[in-house]
């Protein structure tokens, strides 16, 4: 091994051991919750705690299938996300080349009033949101919930796929209206086959923000709207806290999202548009 | 010209501003079925707009665009039945080279078994059919650019537009394409309308062509009428390689008195007495006991030939020699100017003096 070898296998040493120790402070909560919920109830409040114990499947069981069952909150979670989601990408993907490309009065401030929605502290709209649901009877339903959502995502979703879509070459759309494409068409044929990484991402951030939403969801749902987030308290009541099978519903809650980011990280890192003009990778 | 033939485009009185800058100042033109047509200029006279306008991505602010005898001014691009070639080519990174030239035939909507036939027509005759199944990005760029070409001609438009197609391509490439470019377009019979700054692809290239300076057409003709015959200083200025070379000289009758030599014209020009500005190709001057004596400052070889660069009194001149001669830098050098081979230009106006 010469001087330089070294020098780079040291370096690659410092490096790894910097980056496993900031992993660790990010892992140990889900380190603790895999641990927590492979123990019993008494053996999570065992003082010492016991290493080595024998792991048990049935807070999962009870999580999914018990008397306080997360089952159906999942399956809400999952209307009101996927919703939200597909409310958002059809909506954004056109307002977003209409930002992009259109000569739109105002385009400018527009823009920066889309922005402005996401400066708003959350926690300022609850009281707002609660009493204009209330007003419409829309309280504790999919359709309010999913209303609320849209009016966070929304913005955000037009902002992010905004800058890919600013990325693709005019003369594309050009090309395409010369050989006689609509703006609809080339939308279709051109443009979204190009973004489709945009829009992965925008996807993702979108469902996981409304899957983790929990400040709305605890005020503006209840019975028939509880989300995931929320079912989460049926473990924690003013006699005790079921620890384990907490973690275990956090982590099967937790599932979906880890599945999607999985799934879409090819999407986000394939370059589809390596090489379409000259000068090549722009992207 | 047949009567029938298609692709006839008339600008007339065209005019477009971004904002305070006039890209186009009143353009009038007129492009005749099937000719390969050359808007030359420097980056910034229009020429780009120009093109624009007649494809329909760009309105004009006032006048009027005819294609056919039909006015297409405000008709979207759509509905003009044009082709382009791109000067980044624009083809569609997502889709193999077969899906890039069939897209125009699917906007189309023709027939979809008359899809597939056509598309390997149109890339034969590029000389691209074993790379169909390639994407935009797998390509080089000539290959690239013969995609852009084969989607432009497959629809078989009325009117091809390029816009600077060869510069992204290297010296030698470039050469071959040129080539390839003509015979295409005279094998397609359709009207071609090219932009280049190059000014030997429009020479090489065009049946006729328009010059452009500041957003205005300053000259239109055939390639020996631009060289031979430029219309105005600032032409006679841009055209050539080195371009012309152009003395301030004063007129009187038949004799042009430059840097206080004489020359005798065979007949007098149609004007007064005056300044004007004598103009004369580097290639038109000859080395002669009789000439002008230049100081000679600095030669340049360029192989075939050798340039020098002159000094008559404070102005530089260059001449291209093509014979021998043994010539230091710091010498005399007398420089004969022909009568025959001078242009005369208005000093005021910058006008051609015709002398024949």
């Amino acid at each position: 091994m010469n001087r330089h070898q070294r020098a780079a296998a040291r370096r690659t040493v410092v490096l790894m051991t910097v980056a496993a120790a900031l992993l660790l402070v990010w892992v140990f909560p889900l380190i603790w919750a895999v641990v927590v919920s492979l123990k019993t109830e008494a053996e999570v409040l065992a003082y010492p705690p016991n290493v080595f114990f024998a792991p048990t499947g049935q807070n999962y069981n009870d999580a999914l299938v018990g008397g306080f069952s997360i089952a159906p909150s999942l399956l809400t979670s999952a209307i009101v996300s996927t919703s939200t989601t597909v409310l958002t990408i059809v909506l954004a993907v056109p307002a977003a080349y209409a930002f992009a490309r259109l000569r739109l009065p105002a385009k400018k401030s527009l823009g920066f009033y889309t922005l402005a929605t996401q400066m708003v502290p959350p926690v300022g709209l609850v009281i707002p949101y609660f009493l204009i649901l209330n007003r419409i009877g829309w309280l504790d339903t999919y359709q309010g919930m999913i209303t609320v959502y849209l009016t966070f995502s929304l913005p955000f979703a037009i902002w992010l796929m905004v800058s890919y879509m600013e990325d693709i070459p005019v003369e594309m759309e050009e090309a395409a209206f010369l050989d006689k494409a609509s703006r609809l068409q080339t939308l279709w044929h051109i443009i979204i086959p190009q973004v489709r990484g945009g829009i992965a991402v925008t996807v993702i951030f979108v469902f996981l923000n409304a899957w983790n939403e929990f400040l709305f969801a605890v005020q503006l749902g209840g019975n028939t709207v509880r989300p995931v987030t929320v079912a989460m308290y049926n473990f924690v009541s003013v006699e005790q806290t079921l620890w384990a099978k907490l973690a275990a519903a956090a982590l099967i809650a937790m599932l979906p999202v880890v599945i999607i980011g999985i799934a879409g990280q090819k999407q986000i890192v394939k370059g589809l548009t390596v090489g379409a003009v000259k000068g090549g990778s722009r992207r | 010209m047949n009567a029938q033939a298609k692709g006839r485009v008339v600008l007339k009185g065209i005019r477009k501003t971004f904002g305070s800058f006039v890209a186009l100042d009143d353009i009038d033109l007129e492009i005749e079925p099937e000719e390969f047509f050359a808007l030359l200029g420097p980056s910034g006279s229009g020429k780009t707009t120009t093109l624009r306008m007649i494809a329909g991505l760009d309105t004009p602010d006032a006048g009027v665009l005819e294609v056919d005898g039909v006015d297409m001014t405000f008709a979207p691009p759509g509905e003009r039945d044009i082709a382009m070639v791109f000067q980044n080519y624009a083809l569609y990174p997502h889709m193999t080279v077969r899906d890039n030239i069939a897209f125009p035939l699917k906007m189309d909507r023709v027939e979809k078994s008359r899809i597939q036939p056509q598309v390997v027509q149109a890339a034969e005759r590029v000389r691209i059919e074993h790379l169909l199944h390639r994407r935009p990005g797998q390509l080089s760029g000539g290959q690239q650019q013969r995609v852009a070409l084969a989607r432009a001609i497959v629809r078989q438009p009325k009117l091809f537009l390029l816009d600077e197609p060869l510069s992204n391509l290297d010296a030698q490439l470039r050469l071959e394409t040129r080539v390839e470019l003509k015979q295409l377009q005279r094998n397609l019979n359709v009207t071609a309308i090219y932009v280049t700054h190059d000014q030997e692809e429009a020479m090489t290239l065009a049946d006729r062509m328009a010059v452009f300076l500041d957003g205005r057409i300053m000259q239109v003709g055939t390639p020996d009428e631009i060289f031979n015959r430029p219309q105005t200083i600032s032409v006679a200025a841009f055209i050539g390689s080195p371009p012309m070379n152009l003395l301030p000289a004063t007129l009187d009758g038949r004799s042009v008195t430059l840097e206080g030599h004489s020359i005798e014209l065979r007949s007098a020009p149609p004007c007064p007495p005056g300044r004007v500005t004598v103009g004369v190709r580097p290639s038109h001057l000859r080395v002669d006991t009789g000439g002008i004596p230049a100081r000679l400052y600095l030669t340049e070889n360029l192989g075939e030939s050798r340039l020098l660069n002159l000094l008559i009194g404070e102005k530089l001149i260059k001449m291209r020699l093509t014979e021998p001669g043994d010539f230091a830098d710091g010498d005399t050098v007398p420089v004969l100017f022909d009568a025959e081979s001078i242009h005369l230009f208005d000093a005021e106006s910058g006008l051609r003096i015709d002398n024949d």
